[in-house]
């Protein structure tokens, strides 16, 4: 683990592997350097992977608190990476910071992948299109984030962690969790987990972009999916199998499979 | 020193099959509203009501609240029912503690609608501030993080909304903008009404001190109310500000009063329904909200049996434990009389007696008995003595 300075913030960050540059931009929790998934893609290039402010080690300046804080925080990252064609990968909370930026088109950016992004609102004013991560039972979160809970890979936790609390967790496992789920909330209670706007200005995102999404995720299911594919030029969309909201966790190999294709030179 | 008692009701709606509540996750927040019959609510309102208008008679002031969508509490916007029984009485104080200003968008519209119970009520209205449960952030769609922030902004620009006279001035807080701010009418009381704030958060007492607004605990039993007031008085000390009275120190307990002790104890074990059945919330609305807690404290939270809540909520266990003042008048007087020697010193009790099961007739009845023969022996009480064993010794 180490440290990455950007303007006046500090941000703890993974890094491993060598070669072309891969931004990785988490979800509910922070990367967690043992995920499997980690090491293979490691294969593919520099893997880089912050702790957005407030989560895993990354102070949370007082006045830091809105996604257009975060959107110009990874705009400064990115500005960061003495490389010309770095690869942007967003999870699920991620995955709408990561939309963001590339729609305000980073001349640092060389392609995008969104793994079952949030961010976007499509459907009618009286249907979510996001079960609630705030106001929905920690049984139901788990289920519906996992197409089988018991994939997850001990002491590494997804959407739905507060159901798989057990006393055989350390304190600091708690206390980081916590900290996490507070720092999210901060940034996404309302909207939920969207920006109305963003929708409109997807178009506007010029690089090659690869949607992922878990065949069984039923937070943001893959009918959403497609439909938020079809508004970014020239996006592809593929499915994980057997897997829920955190394909990266649940199937790493198959995940790693579905991007190395898009992440192959000369693309 | 006169000591004031006050009468809070929630307007509670018992009124739910058992077998409903005990299948819900929750009963605040998320219970369906068809469980709640609105013939029951209208008949709840006017015996409540009625209470209220006994209590400006003999002279027990009067405390309104809000709570939404649950069984604990019918009165969903303080200010309405704050602003009728503004209306229905003449003599006593109203609080209203309060609207919750942490999920209200607007305090400049919670300015106005204080003003104008202020000036309908012919200057009896007193201004309490809760921070809110968290429930209430469900129900009321507000964001937990940063509540405290939130409200002490709120509380700033509803103070300066109050107490400017001269025309319209704009605020560009964090939380909070209003270009123009120009209340009418401005409050029938100068500067403006009384402050309370409900809470046992020390950093947040400390703060009340300095601004010398009125700190009440709910149900913090001996201890927690003596260390929030000592760390009131300390931060006054430390500002160089003067010595608080009494009247700044407020504690809220339930109770009841009857002509016996046996009396009193059987109707009074109807009351503690409300930490038995009426608190009931789903995990994501309770532990699991975000902001509720320091994530430093989340582990003696979250581990099995880490349950905070009392297992024994006898009468006799709550009386012990300074929250529940029960009995008759004599008996009421010498545990609030103690009650206020062991806490150094607290000059407003807000009684919660209409609350769980206990019936508009029971509760007219403890009224009467607490204006007639408790509230005259609470009057010219001498300095606390300072000498006698407190709940730190």
């Amino acid at each position: 683990m180490t440290s990455m300075r950007v303007g006046p913030f500090s941000l703890e960050t993974i890094r491993v592997g060598t070669g072309r540059p891969i931004l990785l931009i988490h979800g509910v929790n922070p990367i967690h350097a043992d995920a499997p998934f980690l090491a293979k893609l490691a294969a593919q290039g520099e893997v880089i992977a912050p702790s957005h402010p407030g989560f895993g080690g990354s102070p949370l300046p007082p006045d830091f608190d809105t996604m257009y804080d975060l959107v110009n925080l990874y705009l400064a990252v990115l500005d960061s990476i003495p490389a010309d064609d770095v690869t942007v990968m967003g999870f699920c909370f991620g995955g709408w910071i990561a939309a963001e930026l590339a729609v305000a088109n980073p001349k640092r950016l060389g392609r995008l992948i969104l793994v079952d992004p949030v961010g976007i609102k499509l459907s009618g004013r009286e249907d979510r299109d996001i079960v609630h991560y705030f106001n929905t039972d920690p049984a139901e979160l788990n289920r519906r984030s996992w197409r089988d809970p018991a994939r997850r890979p001990a002491g590494i936790y997804g959407l739905g962690w507060q159901a798989t609390i057990s006393d055989a967790m350390t304190d600091q496992e708690m206390i980081a969790l916590a900290r996490n789920w507070d720092s999210l909330c901060l940034y996404a209670w309302k909207p939920h987990m969207y920006n109305p706007r963003l929708k409109d200005w997807l178009h506007r995102i010029g690089v090659p972009t690869k949607l992922i999404w878990g065949e069984f995720d039923a937070v943001v299911t893959p009918d959403f999916g497609r439909a938020y594919a079809s508004l970014i030029p020239a996006a592809e969309f593929a499915v994980v199998k057997d897997a829920g909201h955190h394909p990266e966790l649940e199937q790493p190999e198959e995940f790693v499979a579905a991007i190395t294709a898009f992440l192959r030179p000369g693309r | 020193m006169a000591m004031e008692l006050w009468n809070h009701c929630e307007n509670p709606y018992p009124f739910v099959p058992a077998e409903v509540l005990d299948a819900a996750p929750s009963v605040r927040a998320s219970l369906p509203n068809k469980y709640c019959e609105p013939e029951i609510a209208a008949q709840l309102y006017d015996e409540v009501f009625e209470e209220y208008q006994h209590c400006d008679d003999i002279g027990l002031h009067i405390v309104t609240n809000e709570h939404h969508s649950g069984i604990n509490n019918l009165w969903a916007a303080s200010p309405v029912i704050t602003g009728i029984v503004a209306r229905l009485t003449k003599k006593v104080r109203i609080l209203s503690l309060g609207t919750l200003v942490t999920v209200r968008p607007d305090p400049v519209r919670v300015a106005t609608e204080y003003a104008s119970i202020d000036v309908l009520s012919r200057g009896r209205l007193d201004i309490g501030f809760v921070k809110s449960g968290a429930t209430e952030m469900t129900s009321g769609d507000a964001n937990p993080m940063r509540i405290r922030e939130r409200e002490w902004e709120a509380i700033d620009l509803i103070e300066k909304a109050l107490t400017s006279n001269d025309g319209p001035f704009s605020w560009e807080g964090k939380f909070f903008t209003h270009a123009h701010v120009n209340i009418w009418p401005r409050p029938y009381q100068s500067p403006r009404p009384e402050f309370w704030a409900a809470t046992s958060d020390l950093p947040t007492c400390a703060e009340l001190g300095r601004r010398g607004i009125i700190n009440t605990l709910l149900f913090g039993g001996y201890d927690r109310t003596k260390t929030a007031f000592d760390t009131y008085k300390k931060a006054r000390a430390t500002a160089g500000l003067p010595e608080p009275g009494e009247d700044r120190f407020s504690y809220m307990a339930f109770c009841y009063v009857g002509d016996t002790d046996a009396e009193a104890f059987r109707v009074g074990q109807k009351i503690p329904w409300f930490l038995t059945v009426s608190i009931k919330s789903a995990p994501q609305m309770a532990k699991f909200m975000p902001g509720q807690i320091a994530p430093e404290m989340t582990p003696a939270a979250w581990r099995a049996g880490a349950s905070k809540r009392p297992t024994d909520l006898s009468v006799e266990s709550l009386v012990r434990q300074g929250q529940m003042f029960c009995g008759n008048p004599d008996t009421v007087v010498r545990q609030i009389k103690d009650f206020r020697q062991r806490v150094g010193g607290v000059g407003r009790i807000i009684l919660m007696t209409r609350q769980g099961l206990v019936t508009h007739a029971e509760a007219m009845k403890s009224f009467s008995l607490t204006a007639k023969e408790v509230l005259p022996q609470l009057q010219g009480l001498g300095p606390v003595d300072l000498d006698m064993p407190t709940a730190a010794q």
